[in-house]
């Protein structure tokens, strides 16, 4: 392990493009820039918490080209060329998307600090497997942790937000 | 916050060894780092330069090289997870995959990450350990083969040289009449205990012909225990179950667990015994069945 | 966390005595340890605990008080320091008792490892086990010089 000298590490700066929630963005990022902070703090999207600090409770996930990650462990040059998308930008031209609705209609939250990442791995998984067992809806959220509402509400919500999407696209 | 580094990328296996050789310990290889980087943001740690080796082409495939199965450091365990070949060929292993952390490590983190970092607490380790594997370590102008039980030295430690980097790991196809049970046990956010075993029949199925005992998680290291293995080999189903309960003795004993926030060491020792008896049963009826192993997970 | 060590050296109780308060010869014994300095004999000492698991290096420079001490009986001393680095402190409580047993001299060695800070939850089971080794090292080592092997 390198001891700590007197010798500064030099800034290095690495020009990134990534989309955003469908925008594209054009930022200069430094190596040890941490995605969660980024997101948070140079664009504003606050929707991502840091909670755990350890990529462990799920409240900082966002979505990497469709796919949920611990943003307080992932550097923001990883971002560099991929789609990020956060719980700002699941909402369509000010239409809820229906995992939002549902957690709504069902209490599928109380204070709501786990909710976006709740909603974002959730949306992972109706996109995979549209028709998910309770068991299957377990399994895959265990990553997710909620200290208030005790999961049921959670579970039910996506159950509904399925049923929604289902319903919806049988409609057309 | 972390501490500000510099980031390297080369595209090659020799270019990444180069910056090892030339930096030294101020410089550490960067993959998924879904190790590395939680101690270093909790201060343990800090490095000068990271060498991001995710840009070097081909260290990800996951494929049937010449009769053996190859998978690429960074693949991560996602894609281990997902792979049509390994859930045909190593059904236990993917299921050890699936259940790796949590999904979104899974998404990021790479075997070969997991690997080189030798965190105790992890799973791959103690299932490639019962699998006969082969990690294959390059640096700048060659690459060894290094067998799986000379891997992992103690705790945060690997063989691997200062300018070496883990670039595959060769797992050798499971002979028919055999199957592989890897049970874990954990309430933590690491599994605080891991067992794996790897059974082998004779075509009649009335003997066990060979028996490989791993345990991980609760020593510095994952370690074969050849001393419980030698109780099961040779003998029949009947007379092996008679001995399960002693060979899971031994695992615990040679497992140099140690008393932590994860459980005493007389309750770790008992948690070893359990989980191979029930390994013991799952692996051998799919032996049984003509399975390779399905590998039921928790304990 | 708690260590105990009973150790049988074959020298005189005076030799081993006069041992234990050499700092410069003690301290080579104990796997670790550099730099130990005086600050007032028979009184209070200082010295670096230095320790690499893997990676990880820590660094602790303690401050060694001697409590009680009894000639050719026991020694109670207490030592602690912090690693800023890493957030943590490290106490230590030692008691050294002392018996003749014949040709031999019978060292009781209880020591008490205390961490504080990160380390504390991070570095848990590693501690435990680097204690563990660095008492055996100890007894072979204080051993091995009083038995005039090395």
């Amino acid at each position: 392990m390198a001891k700590l000298t007197s010798k500064r590490v030099e800034g290095q700066l690495i020009p990134i493009s990534l989309t955003i929630n469908g925008t594209l963005h054009e930022i200069d990022v430094e190596p040890h820039e941490l995605l969660l902070d980024v997101i948070r703090d140079r664009l504003g999207l606050t929707g991502v918490k840091r909670s755990c600090d350890v990529q462990v409770c799920g409240a900082c996930t966002l979505l990497l080209d469709g796919r949920p990650v611990s943003s307080c462990t992932l550097l923001a040059f990883e971002a560099r060329g991929r789609e990020v998308m956060t719980i700002e930008g699941l909402a369509q031209n000010g239409k809820l998307h229906p995992l939002q609705e549902a957690f709504i209609e069902h209490g599928g939250f109380q204070c709501g600090f786990c909710t976006p990442g709740m909603i974002l791995t959730a949306k992972t998984l109706l996109d995979e497997n549209p028709d998910p067992s309770e068991e299957e809806i377990i399994e895959f959220m265990q990553g997710n942790i909620c200290r208030c509402t005790g999961y049921k509400k959670i579970i039910e919500s996506i159950l509904a937000a399925a049923k929604k999407i289902k319903a919806s696209s049988s409609r057309i | 916050m972390l501490k500000r580094f510099r980031l390297e990328e080369p595209e090659s296996v020799k270019d990444a060894s180069d910056f090892l050789a030339r930096h030294g310990e101020s410089a550490r290889v960067y993959a998924g780092g879904t190790e590395l980087l939680l101690v270093m943001k909790e201060g343990l740690i800090q490095y000068e330069r990271l060498i991001n080796i995710k840009n070097i082409a081909g260290l990800d495939e996951v494929k049937l090289d010449d009769g053996v199965i190859h998978l690429g450091a960074l693949a991560t365990h996602c894609k281990l997870a997902s792979s049509t070949l390994l859930q045909e060929r190593l059904p236990a292993f993917v299921q050890m995959e699936k259940n790796v952390a949590n999904i979104r490590v899974r998404e990021v983190g790479t075997l070969g990450g997991n690997l080189s970092f030798a965190e105790p607490h992890a799973d791959p380790g103690t299932v490639l350990m019962v699998l006969g594997a082969r990690l294959v370590a390059g640096k700048s102008s060659s690459s060894r083969e290094i067998p799986v039980e000379k891997f992992f030295v103690d705790a945060y430690e690997t063989c691997l040289e200062a300018d070496e980097i883990l670039t595959g790991i060769r797992v050798p196809l499971l002979p028919s009449h055999s199957a592989v049970a890897y049970l874990k046990f954990g309430y933590l956010e690491r599994p605080s205990v891991g067992v794996a075993l790897f059974l082998a029949v004779d075509g009649g199925g009335k003997s066990i012909t060979d028996a490989r005992i791993a345990v991980g998680c609760v020593g510095p290291a994952p370690r074969r225990i050849e001393e419980a293995e030698s109780l099961l080999k040779g003998k029949g189903f009947n007379e092996a179950s008679r001995l399960i309960s002693k060979a899971g003795e031994i695992a615990g004993d040679a497992s140099q667990a140690i008393s932590d926030l994860h459980g005493s060491q007389d309750y770790k020792e008992h948690i070893v015994q359990v989980l191979l008896k029930r390994a013991f049963h799952q692996a051998y009826g799919q032996c049984q069945s003509g399975g390779k192993g399905q590998g039921g997970l928790h304990g | 966390m708690r260590f105990e060590k009973e150790i049988e050296i074959l020298n005189s109780k005076e030799k081993v005595w006069a041992f234990l308060w050499d700092v410069d010869r003690f301290i080579t014994c104990v796997p670790g340890c550099k730099e130990a300095k005086t600050v007032e004999a028979g009184k209070s000492y200082t010295a670096m605990m230095v320790e690499k698991v893997g990676p990880f290096r820590v660094e602790f420079p303690m401050g060694i008080e001697v409590l009680e001490s009894q000639a050719m009986s026991h020694i109670k001393a207490r030592a602690s320091g912090s690693d800023s680095r890493v957030g943590s402190r490290l106490k230590v409580e030692i008691d050294v008792r002392m018996k003749e047993a014949g040709e031999k001299t019978h060292l009781s060695l209880g020591v008490t490892v205390d961490i504080l800070g990160k380390l504390a939850t991070l570095g848990h089971s590693i501690i435990k086990r680097k204690a563990d080794l660095v008492m055996e090292e100890f007894a072979q080592a204080i051993k091995n010089r009083l038995e005039g092997v090395s």
